[in-house]
């Protein structure tokens, strides 16, 4: 296993009598942040409970961290934190006691377990709180306690589902912030499985799509999002005619309205779009370069390129395809 | 250019908010001076006067400490699970038992103590027929484990259904299931260890006031080896009955439940099982004078095994002994199968 990727897995399959929850699963999560992406359904919680050891694989291979998820889960359960999406915490015990108990589970002594869920606890925002009852936190305040226990004794890797689920907007910040910093500064890698994209895109560099138990893509969240920049335009006055002329000098463009966007690929773009609007007499009241959000292309892929692509490399081989992305049918896009 | 010292700035710095500040309090000072002037009137007003708000504190700095501790082996895992349940019932800081749970386990600990302090006060008054109700013997012996009126009634059961309740119920309401399974602990260690633990704090209960009565016996009555080496083999038996009694009762309980989401549930339905069906049975057996419908009983099938093995006059006299032996078999048979089932389809990553 290459020494750079935490995580691997080779043609990973598990099934459920006739239903297959993951298909031939080629995984590889190099270390630092990596973002879980996929709706409902699509194997993400399945593919969780493989790497940890906690199911059987049906067929393939995996390794975590080197070691062989059919035969080491131990080992891997003892060196990952897993922080569960789902209330996991004694609503009884006060937060001190609940941190130092799950290093004790990893095989902690108890005084350092609780000299160490001290310094988590710090870490993670509830130095002040630390003696209080569960029960009485806020979501935040136990989204952050589940996050101690994961850290107590400082694995390297962190598996977050739903980090930042039911938060407001500060705890969701503080909470981001904290797994970034954990990422850069304490040198640990994440796997975080979310729907928030925008949460996604703040604390990981690379990304894996899955849709029902198929690998979808993965790669860079960069350069996913390279691949169709765009130019956006609000036009006054002759839309059409401004269609139909940036579409005869061989501009992409996809429009909603007086909202126009015209895929970027070239150099003269810009001039191209003006000159268009000079000639047709449309008014360009407005231009500026759209960069696709994560959630933007994660609909797109979903919705028409599925799970065929495998990588941000093959969506980059593809640019006919990707330019369709959300187009309307009567526009030439739809179905890739 | 107008340079204030550093001595002349903390003096302004330290003047109270007044009226140049937007945001001064209206008090009734400020409303004095704004119509009096009860001041000076020397106040230098091009200087801009602050209150000094800011607290002085402590600044939070978020700063990932690394731990390069080693993680000890399976036995240690474990032992935190035991510890974790047993350390609960007498201090905070772990299982949160409730202080309900815990008064009752101390109401029955020093009720089970009965027979202890009445053997201690046939010993001191010295009346032998005071000791012959109240001193060791088969019966009594018998009856601090397995007598039905009050141990069985209102203590045993009553203990199981309060400690069994949410053990492993309450895992599955809160989710902290998904702490023990995300780390090294297997389904068996899981479901092992809480099951001695509830098991340890019953024979906290029922086998140490045994050894008290044993011991209190020894004592007040000044016994020697003779009596021991006469004596031992059934206490001896006494304690496998008590360990019977609570494996059955834990395994029915834990089984009940690792069904439930509450503790309720589990609690009532153990309660309805042995008190129930020992009821029912009772009930059929003086109308229609059949026995039969003990072996559904778990108390029933307990004291019967105990009769036997302790040797005191059997009140189950139908049917052989062994009948109850197989019928004890078969429930925590059942039992631990609903138990490692529903432990088994416990979930991590939802519940």
């Amino acid at each position: 296993m290459d020494d750079d990727l935490i995580i691997k897995t080779s043609n990973l399959t598990k099934s459920y009598g006739p239903h297959v929850a993951l298909r031939n699963l080629n995984i590889s999560v190099p270390k630092g942040a990596t973002g879980l992406l996929g709706p409902n359904g699509a194997g993400k919680s399945t593919f969780l409970k493989t790497i940890l050891g906690l199911i059987q694989a049906t067929e393939g291979e995996g390794y975590v961290m080197g070691l062989d998820i059919r035969t080491q889960g131990d080992a891997i359960r003892s060196r990952i934190g897993y922080m569960p999406e789902y209330d996991s915490l004694n609503p009884d015990m006060e937060a001190i006691h609940q941190v130092r108990y799950s290093g004790e589970l990893l095989g902690m002594n108890p005084t350092i377990a609780l000299a160490r869920a001290h310094e988590t606890l710090q870490y993670v925002g509830l130095g002040e709180q630390r003696y209080r009852n569960i029960g009485s936190y806020s979501t935040g305040m136990k989204q952050a306690t589940k996050l101690a226990c994961a850290l107590i004794h400082d694995p390297e890797l962190i598996i977050a589902d739903e980090p930042s689920n039911g938060l407001d907007i500060t705890a969701r910040d503080y909470m981001i912030q904290t797994l970034t910093n954990t990422v850069k500064n304490g040198n640990r890698s994440v796997l975080m499985a979310s729907h928030l994209m925008d949460d996604v895109e703040r604390v990981c560099d690379n990304f894996i799509l899955l849709h029902k138990g198929k690998l979808a893509a993965q790669g860079r969240i960069e350069d996913l999002k390279g691949f169709d920049r765009e130019i956006e335009i609000h036009v006054w006055g002759g839309a059409s005619r401004l269609v139909e002329a940036m579409t005869k000098v061989g501009l992409k463009v996809r429009r909603e309205g007086r909202v126009m966007r015209i895929l970027h690929e070239q150099e003269d773009t810009t001039s191209l779009i003006l000159a268009c609007a000079a000639e047709v007499g449309a008014q360009v009241r407005r231009m500026h370069e759209y960069e696709a959000s994560l959630e933007d292309l994660f609909l797109s892929i979903m919705e028409n390129l599925g799970y065929e692509v495998k990588s941000s490399e093959d969506l980059l081989a593809s640019p006919i395809q990707a330019r369709k992305v959300d187009a309307p049918e009567s526009m030439g896009g739809g179905s890739a | 250019m107008n340079e204030s010292t550093p001595a002349e700035s903390n003096r302004n710095d330290a003047l109270p908010l007044e009226r140049e500040s937007p945001e001064a309090p209206v008090t009734g000072k400020v409303r004095l001076e704004a119509a009096w002037g009860s001041t000076e009137g020397d106040e230098d007003l091009t200087v801009n006067q602050k209150p000094k708000t800011e607290n002085e504190g402590h600044v939070f700095e978020q700063q990932y400490k690394p731990w390069n501790g080693q993680l000890n082996p399976r036995w240690m895992r474990n032992w935190s699970i035991l510890r974790h349940h047993l350390l609960g019932i007498f201090k905070k800081g772990h299982r949160p038992w409730g202080v309900p749970i815990r008064l009752y386990l101390l109401v029955v600990f020093v009720a089970s103590l009965t027979d202890v302090g009445m053997t201690l006060i046939s010993g001191l008054i010295g009346d032998s027929g005071f000791h012959s109700v109240w001193g060791v013997s088969r019966d009594n012996l018998y009856a601090h484990v397995l007598g039905f009126l009050p141990r069985n009634m209102l203590y045993y059961p009553v203990v199981a259904a309060l400690l069994v309740g949410g053990v492993i119920s309450e895992d599955r309401q809160h989710g902290t299931s998904a702490m023990y399974f995300s780390r090294p602990i297997s389904r068996f260690d899981y479901v092992s260890m809480k099951f001695l633990s509830v098991a340890l704090i019953q024979a906290l209960i029922i086998h140490v006031t045994l050894g008290l009565y044993y011991l209190a016996e020894i004592i007040t009555m000044g016994r020697g080896w003779a009596w021991i080496i006469d004596t031992f083999p059934m206490f001896l038996a006494t304690v496998v009955s008590g360990f019977l009694l609570i494996f059955t009762y834990t395994s029915i309980g834990l089984s009940l439940s690792s069904v439930s989401k509450g503790k309720f549930f589990p609690g009532i339905a153990l309660l309805s099982i042995i008190l129930g069906t020992k009821v029912l049975a009772f009930i059929v057996s003086n109308l229609f004078d059949r026995e039969i419908l003990y072996l559904i009983s778990p108390y029933d099938c307990l004291a019967h095994v105990g009769q036997a093995i302790i040797g005191t006059q059997p009140t189950y006299d139908q049917y052989s002994w062994t009948w109850s032996l197989a019928s004890l078999a078969a429930m925590n048979a059942l039992a631990l199968f609903v138990l490692s089932t529903r432990v088994s389809s416990m979930e991590v990553t939802r519940e």
